[in-house]
């Protein structure tokens, strides 16, 4: 019997799912709050637990949780590595560059003159977005230099050390929707986001739509997945209306309660079954 | 794993009341940190303590939330 620590922020949808799906395989399932957890600084084994899900919603928990816990030798999903590359948009583009995976042009500046000066050489319109943070929060799309002067004055002018980073990138004219690849040590399965606004997240109002992943695609996706070492990620695909394909963004924590029905992807069980099988991590 | 609360689950934990509209919320099984909808409002409500049940509003999300 395989031993998981299920660590949460909150036991939303998914997680309850998950949970349901881990005792399917006979797992002995340890609910771990993050809020409540202290690690020392050693080896020191910390649970009786071999396998350790981290479903941590705050990035800056799960990757501190998933190095110490990888550290006291805990097999960690997805590793420190993965989430940590994931959730550094910087980081994430950096990783795919290194492997020559497609994705939109992307720069990043840590100065107001000379990030506008590099938009101006690029043109307009180019997008935006903080190099940390999820659900399409403070992602903006900047048409003219006034716009730009605008948005970087916000992000250079207020925040800390960590805001002061912008990620600049192509904007891609979309067909109206983008594609998620769901990759689970392989792709399993895909979600098409559709919604009239640029910004396709299901966080923010987009339609999950069923969509089967062509090979091409996959193939894409797991090679993003590679990137970052990732077990157990969704690949975030930008479709051009001349049909070329990018990777956008890389999800560590995936969720997919709002699109489960939709999708038809039993992601529970395909999570479970690769917890249960002892891929992956430690990578 | 060394935790403030080392065992969230519980058994048949009885009902207890909406914070913010007073509806009657379902007890059994309940998991500190279980997201909850509330019947009656439509409140998302967080399970912050069991034995007994203890509910909250469901904080917002946080800065570095997220997928």
């Amino acid at each position: 019997m395989r031993k998981v620590d299920l660590v949460y922020t909150r036991v939303r949808t998914e997680e309850k799912l998950l949970l349901e799906a881990l005792r399917r395989r006979d797992c002995a399932v340890n609910l771990v709050q993050d809020t409540g957890m202290v690690l020392s600084m050693d080896r020191q084994r910390v649970t009786e637990a071999d396998t350790v899900l981290m479903r941590s919603m705050s990035f800056t928990r799960a990757r501190y949780l998933a190095t110490f816990l990888e550290m006291k030798g805990l097999r960690v999903l997805n590793s420190a590595r993965t989430i940590s590359l994931c959730g550094d948009k910087a980081l994430t583009s950096a990783a795919l560059a290194a492997k020559g995976v497609p994705m939109p042009w992307s720069f990043v500046a840590f100065d107001e003159d000379a990030c506008l000066e590099a938009i101006e050489q690029k043109g307009y319109p180019v997008v935006t977005k903080p190099v940390l943070g999820s659900w399409g929060r403070m992602v903006a799309r900047l048409d003219s230099r006034t716009a730009a002067e605008g948005v970087l004055s916000t992000r250079f002018g207020t925040g800390g050390a960590q805001d002061h980073v912008a990620l600049v990138q192509e904007y891609v004219d979309k067909p109206g929707y983008d594609l998620r690849v769901y990759v689970v040590g392989r792709a399993v399965g895909g979600l098409r986001r559709r919604s009239e606004h640029w910004i396709t997240n299901t966080a923010r109002g987009a339609v999950p739509e069923r969509y089967e992943v062509p090979v091409v695609h996959a193939r894409l996706a797991e090679a993003a997945a590679e990137a970052v070492g990732g077990d157990m990620v969704a690949v975030d695909l930008l479709e051009t209306r001349g049909g070329d394909i990018y990777v956008n963004e890389i999800n560590h924590c995936v969720e997919f309660a709002r699109s489960i029905d939709e999708t038809g992807v039993p992601l529970p069980d395909l999570i479970a079954e690769y917890v249960a099988s002892g891929a992956g991590a430690r990578r | 794993m060394q935790v403030q609360n080392p065992n969230p689950m519980t058994q048949s934990v009885p009902p207890e009341q909406c914070p913010l509209c007073a509806q009657p919320v379902p007890g059994g099984n309940r998991i500190v940190g279980e997201v909850l909808s509330c019947d009656g409002c439509s409140a998302e409500l967080e399970v912050v303590g069991v034995n007994p049940l203890r509910l909250e509003e469901a904080p917002e999300v946080e800065e570095d939330w997220g997928e």
